[in-house]
């Protein structure tokens, strides 16, 4: 069983008809069915409308509307037909606070060129498998920029190596056995048998 | 009741302007796609086709360098009274360009290049006219690579370039210790 990418149209919007034509030529080859392309913000914006695409990959740099406000738009338009679609934002920028900006846009995923066939692969099995909430608040629409959970969270990059990398794989399973310990002592704490409902207040442990 | 009061007063009574509403979409895409991920030989023949692109980087590269160019004629021209961002940026974007497709057209050695001058744009203080000789030499060098049509790495002489260029850039900053805490990123400002 594998993906069945024939079933989804992706949208690519970027203004370097080389790297546009690369680009939809990678997702034709992964099966995507229908391949879109534009070639700035606001056409974009246009086939968007047209084609409600479930996947857009957008270039951040382009004239006359860039990356950033076109995701903007898409999020918060009116007329955009699916304000939660997912949106790989793609650039050579790869510090830290480019990323912070492009996140708070409402972009889902970032993509540093140059990349490979692998990399872009990954963005789009992310935006598939592990989609993000999404928050409405006063002056900002998008996927929930949140994940700043604990001291060590390593940034949003951090998911791409996280199985891989042993220390972080380490870490990942220290938290999990500390998680079971708290829920055994707790079941423990309130006399609770393994697969009772947690129906409990925190104050009768000793969380709190 | 009791904890719509309790909450409220948790705010002094006031209305909660910016109370944040989470939505959980549906995932219509997972819906359509399904599950499996893409097979190896898949990904192997994307890889394939991206490795064998025919496309001849040379004008794309030449347009980049040539506005590269004009943003450092544009830095030279107004040393002391430019817009130092406006300037810097003038000279960032290009070089972004650069680094983001001379890797993607078998240009490895303008991808690493390029992106060790991004490296050095952002965090000089200002344009000055050290800075300005030292994008100039970048720029010589990304312009010889492209002309002596050097793709990969470079190999040897692609090492001994970067570490030239580096040098180049440490030497800029030890000229100027004072600079160092002017260099602290600030995460909040839009650039």
């Amino acid at each position: 069983m594998t993906y069945q990418f024939h079933r989804i149209s992706v949208l690519v919007v970027e203004d370097n008809l080389p790297m546009l034509d690369i680009t939809k030529s990678l997702l034709t080859t992964f099966g995507v069915g229908h391949v879109i392309g534009a070639q700035n913000g606001e056409s974009g914006f246009r086939r968007v409308r047209e084609e409600n695409p479930d996947i857009i990959i957008a270039d951040w740099m382009m004239k006359p509307m860039d990356g950033i406000s076109f995701t903007r738009v898409v999020r918060n338009d009116p007329l955009s037909p699916n304000p939660y679609v997912p949106i790989i934002l793609m650039t050579g920028f790869s510090e830290r606070r480019r990323v912070l900006q492009a996140r708070d846009s409402g972009v889902t995923e970032f993509l540093v060129k140059p990349f490979n066939a692998r990399d872009l692969y990954k963005r789009i099995t992310q935006v598939i498998e592990r989609p993000r909430q999404f928050v409405r608040s006063g002056d900002f629409f998008g996927p929930d920029r949140r994940r700043k959970a604990t001291e060590d969270y390593g940034g949003p990059l951090r998911r791409e190596d996280e199985l891989s990398d042993p220390k972080v794989l380490k870490h990942l399973q220290e938290q999990q056995s500390e998680a079971h310990a708290t829920l055994k002592r707790i079941r423990e704490q309130a006399g609770m048998e393994k697969g009772d409902r947690f129906d409990l207040d925190l104050k009768d442990t000793d969380l709190m | 009741m009791q904890e719509e009061q309790e909450e409220n007063a948790l705010y002094f009574n006031q209305e909660r302007r910016r109370k944040a509403e989470f939505l959980t979409p549906i995932n219509t895409l997972k819906t359509k796609v399904g599950s499996g991920g893409l097979s190896e030989q898949i990904l192997d023949k994307a890889q394939a086709l991206l490795e064998n692109n025919a496309i001849d980087f040379q004008p794309l590269a030449d347009m980049y360098l040539n506005t590269l160019m004009k943003g450092i004629e544009r830095a030279r021209d107004t040393l002391e009274n430019g817009e130092n961002e406006a300037i810097i940026a003038s000279m960032l974007y290009p070089t972004m360009q650069l680094k983001a497709n001379g890797g993607m057209f078998h240009y490895q050695l303008v991808s690493m290049i390029a992106d060790k001058l991004i490296n050095f744009l952002e965090v000089i203080e200002k344009a000055d006219i050290d800075a300005v000789e030292i994008v100039l030499a970048f720029h010589t060098t990304l312009r010889a690579v492209v002309m002596g049509k050097i793709t990969g790495d470079g190999g040897q002489h692609g090492k001994e370039l970067m570490d030239a260029l580096d040098d180049a850039c440490r030497r800029y900053f030890e000229r100027r210790p004072d600079d160092k805490d002017l260099r602290e990123q600030d995460y909040s400002t839009e650039f």
